[in-house]
């Protein structure tokens, strides 16, 4: 029996002190936070809002990329066009008159 | 109407206009001929054409980077069957000095020479890559008679004929083939083929087109081509490929391409093709 009051200080002080660790130990919360109920439901419509404008925008872009394909492909047939009528010679007949002058070879 | 004839570039060039008082245009017109012929010959060693294929590198004038250009453009436009890149094919098969100084006959050639290497053009300076060399005969005469068409077109409507390669301002008649003639307004018209500037190597007779794809001279079923094109460097240009590919192939490129063209073959053979008829 420990009656020495010495003693019994010295145990009611380790007492208090293990109390004190220990609760400084569970207000910590060491242990992972996990499941449904710790997700925030703003976070997770946000997180899919993102996932649904990186989605959108890969459409937008691929869209956007077809319509320039086309385009270019009609600018480049126009500009054909274009170059073929500036190409294009000049108009010429065979005629029985006689020539002014004869082309040969050069 | 007035005309004047002249020896330039190595064959003879005519000057007509309908204007009577045109003796400054036609005057300029000649000199403006014998400019370019300074500018652009490859007998000359001190031409800036010499120089460019000595140096395989120069800061180079206008006219200079425009034919190149302008040729470069052609060679891309054929399919490589014209090409400025011809100067050693043609050396090699003995065509090395003027056509007036060449002998009647010498040694066979060895063979052909490789054509179609890099050149490139870069703000005022052309490159020509490793052993490349230019020769601008196929396109100098047109160049040279719509610049001097320009000029003289000052004084009224003419047409410069630069031995065969003709640059049109108004309305003219143009024999083309033994009776034949055609009436062109404006553009150009021009005649490659083989029944002259002709020579002999080793017995065999010679000409001055070469294929760009053997660097030889040209082996095929037509006699000569006559192209009517926008102006005298395109027809030039299209007589000398439309040549290269041969009767049939001509025909039909002539008239995918719509260029007016006389085809006359080795068998005397005239095909009309592009449009003409």
């Amino acid at each position: 029996m420990m009656t020495s009051p010495v003693g019994r200080m010295y145990a009611t002080a380790l007492t208090l002190f293990t109390f004190f660790v220990a609760w400084a130990l569970v207000a910590a919360k060491p242990w992972p936070a996990n499941g449904p109920a710790s997700a925030d439901p703003r976070l997770l419509a946000l997180q899919a809002r993102e996932i649904k404008v990186r989605r959108e925008s890969i459409q937008t872009r691929r869209l956007v990329q077809q319509r320039w394909d086309i385009y270019r492909a009609r600018l480049a047939k126009r500009n054909q066009r274009i170059a073929a009528a500036a190409a294009a010679p000049p108009p010429v007949r065979i005629v029985t008159a006689p020539a002014t002058t004869v082309t040969r070879t050069s | 109407m007035k005309r004047r004839v002249f020896k330039s570039m190595g064959t003879e060039i005519e000057l007509i206009t309908l204007a009577q008082d045109a003796d400054a245009q036609l005057s300029d017109a000649e000199a403006e001929f014998h400019r370019l012929e300074g500018l652009l010959t490859r007998f000359d060693p001190a031409s800036e054409l010499s120089r460019l294929n000595a140096n395989a590198a120069l800061e180079a004038g206008p006219e200079l980077r425009e034919i190149v250009r302008l040729a470069l453009e052609g060679r891309s436009n054929t399919g490589g069957r014209f090409d400025p890149t011809v100067h050693d094919a043609v050396a090699a098969a003995g065509y090395d000095r003027t056509f007036a100084e060449l002998p009647d006959d010498g040694p066979a050639p060895s063979g052909g020479s490789p054509c179609g290497g890099g050149v490139r053009l870069s703000g005022r300076r052309i490159e020509l890559d490793e052993g490349v060399r230019l020769d601008l005969g196929g396109i100098g005469k047109g160049y040279a008679a719509e610049h001097a068409a320009t000029i003289l077109s000052a004084a009224g409507p003419c047409l410069v004929n630069a031995g065969g390669d003709i640059a049109l301002r108004g309305t003219w008649t143009i024999g083309v083939d033994e009776g034949l003639t055609l009436e062109l307004t404006g553009g150009g018209l021009a005649t490659s083929g083989r029944d002259r500037r002709t020579w002999r190597r080793g017995g065999k007779e010679l000409h001055h087109l070469i294929d760009p794809a053997t660097g030889e001279p040209a082996a095929c079923d037509l006699l000569r081509a006559s192209v009517v094109a926008r102006d005298a460097i395109q027809a030039e240009i299209w007589a000398k490929a439309l040549f290269l590919a041969g009767s049939h192939a001509a025909a039909a490129e002539a008239d995918a391409n719509r260029l007016p063209c006389v085809l006359v073959t080795r068998k005397g053979e005239t095909r009309l093709a592009g449009g003409l008829a």
